[in-house]
């Protein structure tokens, strides 16, 4: 039996040699307690929009947030983009996700992505983890955080600016 | 269910010819997309002769998860495969062992509805009667096996019913579970356009037969949740009811009593105001048995030794609501929230629940200001307190009755200050000062100490290039009894935003043999817990190898916890999404 199982998972992988990767769609729910559909409410054609995957507990994924807080104006004129920051923070902090956000003067855009559904449908394991899609495409990711990772973000951002 | 009569196997290969199929069918058709992800997390256990830590009967243990999803148009497939070879790291749920297939499903959405069929993760309200998810660090995987179906009749009605048996391990539980939920946006209903107002309700429902003769309770347990939330400008609140019918409780972790029959409640509001530059919180929660499975018993492993401690077979969310600290000193009292009911004299204990809340405010010192300097200053204050449901218990007969509103013995507290600062663009430093009081007796029902901590912690990042950086943390904790007093330090050093390496010591000094201890037994003296390594990331790839001594302990996420035993060793991490 062991063959047959070590061939159905190289027939499972070989599959990846095809298509690319597209955004999911999900809805979530904002601060403003309306629901959103990624990406059906953030499909401006051409757009890039950089979303960032963070937790109030997770202290690496505020260190980036508030240095991209802290670059925000400066970048929008060199490149014109949408932040979309998803808090997977689950019902024990969700609730101090409004707060949280207003106090610290975040200008980006928050949805809430409670039980992780946006997350696992991306394969997301860990946060900090960064998108920049386009079109409704993942054009480029990374998970983690080190200072210094926003300048490559800038970079991708530049790349691929109409 | 269609699992219980099929091998593992022909299902694992029966799910993947369908991916496939899917995948090559297509021919000349718009083809799909990929998703995937890799984790493997593995440990080699060594002796620790110093410790009298000795390494498993398998000093090597891994878990591995290939998640798979593949999307076309409006189907997605996938499946996650798991295996724990040769064993499962230490003290994750005993249910995890060998290789198979973890979860497995396929989906269609339509223009207003979505279908389920196989495992899927969902959660009714704040998750207080039903939640399936997945937290690979806890070794909580509780996804439901069956069908469920989401229907929107309305863009402001949204209904989700579904049905099934909850994963444990490799097989299923016992219960068979169904539930519904219905969100209702009302003022698009009114056409009220300015703010939000949405009122929920939620059933979910756990059949179980018995090998209890005559039961003095039902068969199926009922649980309902009423919700209403209501946002407007800066101003958001939302109050949450919680009922559960009466089912058999289970004491001393272990065993359920035919002549313990009690109902479980919960309470839980939240209001807060918030705009730019402050936002203040304020969390009130009371629980009384709310310990809710897919089987009325933890499958047993020795004395008081469940599934319970490996949160097995749970189908609710109760987190402790308290703020999660970053810092490693300040969790090291941690607290988890207090479903179970526990009567035991001879320890002078009574409890069914808790009764408590939280209290956040945040505040942006302003750019250009003195105190706020050329990039500002963040502040966040968080208080929260915990406490015993006030009320009489009894044990012969098992019994008890208790107040709605007031508190009996606080269980827990924590007060935390943190400042975050941005001096320039090379430098970032956070202070937090924390103040802890831990009832060990009355939450953990063993040894009789009560622990008062002050915790004092800072972090810098220092920007050193273009793309190289340190990371430096220090810590101290004072504690008025057990081991008393820690000390942390840490320094990181990122040398080009892909490769970092670390090293870290926290040392426990002023140990007391015939102090108050909660444990007389591990590392019974002052030690050190010395941990380095490195990590390597590129794009979505992270590796991360590690070299040390962990603490025996709670090992907590998102409020739940799992204990993990003393041990040193080497721990190699891999993750890549794809």
């Amino acid at each position: 039996m062991k063959p047959l199982k070590i061939l159905s998972i190289i027939l499972l992988c070989s599959c990846f040699a095809y298509g690319q990767q597209d955004m999911p769609s999900c809805k979530l729910l904002g601060l403003d307690g309306e629901t959103y559909e990624v990406m059906g409410d953030f499909s401006v054609p051409d757009r890039l929009y950089v979303i960032s995957f963070w937790a109030t507990w997770c202290a690496p994924c505020i260190v980036e947030l508030e240095e991209l807080n802290d670059v925000y104006e400066e970048w929008i004129k060199q490149v014109d983009f949408t932040l979309i920051a998803v808090s997977v923070d689950d019902a024990r902090t969700e609730m101090r996700v409004n707060s949280f956000v207003k106090g610290k003067g975040w200008p980006f855009i928050i949805l809430k992505d409670t039980n992780q559904e946006l997350k696992r449908r991306l394969g997301i394991n860990d946060v900090p983890h960064v998108l920049i899609v386009k079109n409704k495409k993942i054009i480029y990711a990374h998970t983690g955080y080190t200072a210094g990772d926003e300048i490559e973000l800038l970079e991708t951002l530049k790349k691929y600016k109409s | 269910m269609i699992y219980s009569f099929l091998p593992k196997l022909n299902l694992l290969i029966l799910s993947q010819l369908i991916l496939v199929s899917i995948s090559y069918a297509q021919g000349n058709e718009k083809k799909g997309t990929w998703v995937g992800s890799l984790e493997s997390n593995s440990q080699y256990y060594f002796e620790d002769k110093s410790r009298m830590v000795v390494p498993p009967d398998q000093p090597f243990r891994s878990n591995t998860y290939l998640s798979i999803q593949y999307n076309l148009r409006s189907w997605t497939a996938g499946l996650q495969l798991e295996s724990y070879l040769p064993n499962a790291i230490l003290n994750m749920n005993p249910q995890y062992k060998g290789v198979g297939l973890g979860t497995a499903y396929i989906n269609y959405k339509a223009k207003k509805a979505d279908y389920t069929l196989g495992y899927f993760y969902d959660q009714f309200g704040s998750g207080l009667i039903f939640r399936a998810w997945e937290d690979r660090s806890l070794g909580i995987n509780n996804a439901i096996l069956g069908a469920r179906i989401r229907y929107n009749p309305t863009p402001f009605l949204h209904l989700t019913t579904l049905g099934g048996r909850q994963r444990s391990g490799f097989t299923l539980s016992k219960g068979m579970l169904a539930g519904l939920n219905a969100e209702l946006e009302v003022f698009p209903l009114i056409h009220k356009s300015n703010g939000s107002l949405t009122i929920g309700f939620s059933y979910f429902g756990r059949y179980e037969s018995t090998y209890i003769a005559d039961p003095n309770f039902k068969l199926l347990t009922n649980s309902f949740s009423e919700r209403i939330n209501y946002t407007k400008n800066n101003f958001f609140a939302s109050v949450e009811l919680v009922q559960k019918s009466n089912d058999a409780v289970i004491n001393n972790l272990v065993s359920i009593n035919n002549d313990f029959i009690k109902p479980g409640s919960a309470f839980l509001a939240n209001m807060g105001y918030s705009k730019n530059g402050k936002g203040l919180n304020l969390v009130w929660r009371r629980l009384e048995n709310m310990n809710f499975m897919s089987e009325r018993e933890p499958t047993i492993y020795g004395f008081e030794q469940s599934g319970l401690n490996y949160n097995d077979k749970i189908l609710n969310y109760v987190p402790a609501i308290n703020k999660q600290h970053t810092y490693s000193l300040s969790n090291i009292y941690v607290f988890q929230a207090q479903k179970l009911v526990s009567i035991d004299p001879f320890a002078n204990i009574g409890k069914a629940g808790e009764i408590g809340g939280m209290i956040d405010f945040f505040y942006d010192i302003k750019k250009g200001t003195k105190v706020g300097g050329k990039h500002g200053t963040k502040i966040e204050l968080a208080m929260s307190s915990y406490y015993n449901l006030a009320g009489s218990y009894t044990l012969y007969p098992p019994d008890y009755s208790t107040s709605w509103i007031t508190t009996g013995q606080e269980y827990f507290s924590d007060y935390s200050l943190e400042i975050t600062k941005k001096f320039n663009s090379s430098l970032n430093g956070n202070l937090e000062f924390v103040k802890q009081s831990f009832n060990n007796r009355l939450i953990t029902g063993a040894a009789r100490v009560k622990i008062e901590t002050s915790i004092i912690s800072t972090r810098w990042w220092i920007k050193t290039g273009t793309k190289s950086s340190t990371k430096i943390s220090f810590e101290h904790m004072w504690a008025s009894s057990d081991r008393k007093n820690w000390v942390e330090g840490m320094i990181e050093y990122n040398f080009n935003g892909h490769f970092s390496a670390y090293a870290s010591d926290m040392y426990n000094y002023g140990y007391d043999p015939d102090g108050d201890l909660i444990d007389h037994i591990t590392d019974p003296f002052d030690i050190h817990f010395y941990s380095f390594g490195g990590t390597y990331k590129k794009g979505t790839f992270r590796a991360t190898l590690n070299v040390g001594r962990q603490r025996g302990g709670l090992v907590c996420t998102g409020g739940i916890c799992r204990y993990v035993p003393p041990s040193t060793g080497v721990g190699l991490s891999v993750i890549k999404v794809f």
